[in-house]
């Protein structure tokens, strides 16, 4: 196939066109898609409650806390004291 | 038997040895086959596919290996005839198609035009590719390059010059995964501090129906429109559609797993195969391995460009940076995007916004494919792979009597 600069200008013309045009009738397609079927959120679930933590469950994370930090510090359980645990 | 001679025998060993056919081709390419294995296990460029086609590369250029494309009969003979027949970049787009995620593509459709704008690159390597002396179907599919998608590259350049496949697959390929040291220059250059810290607003979700019609609705428009793009498109919509419908879990695994990953061997094996130096080692592979830096990059300014014109339009809610990401490349332009946009302000996260574009490139380019099919291809003239003819010659002769006369019977 022959094959000049001029050629191949107006094949990249004719080329981005159709392009152009097949994608912006897939917008139009999308936009009208997403209007008649718009997003609705799934209904929520009923939030379960937390049973609060019992002083057994509180002595228990203490004494978790207490040996992780006693062994990363270095220092004895006796040293150092928990004084307050948060919940965020 | 022939009596044994020691002597005859050992020239013999010697003769068949592929040393003794050893050419000075052969080893430069399989020079080229260790630096693309160097590239893809230690620098880590587009192992999955860089690896297979360098040791492709280095199999097909043992003499007396069989293991050329070109070699009736031999393993990667059997192997190329997926690309030959289109079969293994089609099914490479159906894993495609189950791995992407369109929603932010719906949830902003606009971006679709970013995904069209950066086809400029393609136009540009086209213009380019004829002024260097080659011919319309050859520079269209060295120009299909800039769509920045392995598959598209190879199944245009096995339909149109499929002499040319392994230069403009390695180029594709190399380039792909040279996208994040290509593309932030341009970027940067192209737009302002003030714009690249623009910020986006979040994305709408979208109703799940709509992800399971669009699919649908491009395979319906786009085919129609460009039929000879429909392998491509269609099995990408196929695979989409897989990920989307929810009752296909099994197929879409599948897709996005294992089958991809055997077709990622074969199809790269194939590649390689096709590296020859008689193919591999010419002048134009010089030329396209620069058209396709010059492609991505033209790719990338297209994309910013028509970014920095939706910015203008929209009075500032689009970052141009998102625009580079139309180069398909998929995810890693995108990530490019993020990652230009946090080094202007850390709290600026595009990654969501740039899937849009990225997604919209991979459409974009197969369109660009079909364009191209259109114009050059055979699409009104196909004929299917096997004919009557061909089956009725491999069966007895006794049946052969009777294959024709059902086949007169039909075709009176």
């Amino acid at each position: 196939m022959e094959a000049s600069i001029f050629a191949a200008v107006q094949v990249s013309i004719l080329s981005i066109a159709v392009i152009f045009t097949v994608l912006t009738i897939l917008i139009f397609t999308i936009k009208l898609l997403v209007k008649l079927i718009p997003y609705q959120a799934p209904p929520a679930k009923p939030a379960r409650r937390k049973p609060p933590s019992s002083n057994n469950d509180q002595d228990d994370h203490v004494a978790v806390i207490t040996a992780t930090l006693s062994m990363h510090m270095g220092k004895s359980p006796d040293e150092f004291r928990i004084v307050n645990i948060s919940q965020s | 038997m022939k009596e044994f001679s020691f002597g005859e025998s050992t020239a013999k060993i010697l003769t068949t040895t592929g040393f003794s056919s050893l050419e000075g081709g052969d080893i430069t390419m399989i020079f080229i086959a260790c630096i693309m294995l160097y590239l893809a296990i230690w620098k880590k460029f587009e192992p999955l596919l860089l690896l297979p086609i360098g040791f492709g590369c280095l199999l097909a250029n043992i003499p007396m290996s069989m293991m050329a494309n070109t070699d009736a009969g031999g393993l990667l003979n059997f192997f190329y005839q997926g690309i030959k027949h289109e079969v293994l970049p089609p099914l490479i787009f159906l894993g495609v198609g189950a791995l992407t995620d369109f929603g932010p593509l719906l949830a902003n459709p606009t971006t679709l035009l970013l995904g069209a704008a950066a086809q400029v690159g393609v136009y540009m390597t086209l213009i380019g590719a004829v002024f260097l002396g080659f011919n319309m179907q050859e520079a269209s599919a060295i120009g299909i390059i800039g769509g920045a998608d392995g598959p598209t590259s190879i199944f245009i350049a096995s339909k149109l010059a499929p002499h040319l496949l392994a230069p403009i697959a390695v180029a594709a390929y190399s380039y792909m995964s040279l996208v994040p040291l290509i593309q932030p220059p341009i970027m940067k250059f192209l737009t302002t501090e003030k714009e690249r810290k623009i910020k986006m607003e979040q994305l709408k979700p979208i109703s799940q129906t709509v992800k399971i019609i669009f699919p649908v609705i491009v395979t319906i428009v786009c085919c129609l429109m460009l039929p000879g793009v429909t392998p491509l498109l269609g099995m990408l919509m196929l695979g989409n559609l897989f990920r989307e419908s929810g009752v296909t879990g099994r197929l879409h695994e599948t897709a996005e797993t294992h089958l991809i990953n055997i077709v990622t061997i074969l199809l790269a094996l194939a590649v390689g195969s096709s590296m020859t130096a008689d193919s591999f080692l010419r002048l134009e592979t010089l030329k396209i391995i620069i058209l396709g830096l010059l492609a991505f990059s033209f790719a990338t300014v297209g994309g910013v460009l028509f970014g920095k014109l939706m910015c203008k339009m929209t009075g500032g809610r689009v970052n141009p940076l998102i625009g580079s990401a139309g180069v398909s490349a998929v995810p890693m332009a995108a990530r490019v995007s993020q990652k230009v946009g946090a080094e202007a302000d850390s709290s600026n996260f595009l990654l969501m916004h740039a899937m849009g574009p990225n997604v919209a490139g991979v459409i974009g380019s197969a369109v660009a494919a079909g364009v191209f099919i259109s114009l050059f291809g055979d699409v009104a003239i196909l004929e299917p792979h096997a004919s009557i003819a061909d089956i009725v010659g491999s069966v007895e002769p006794g049946a052969k009597a009777a294959i024709a006369q059902v086949v007169g019977a039909l075709h009176p």
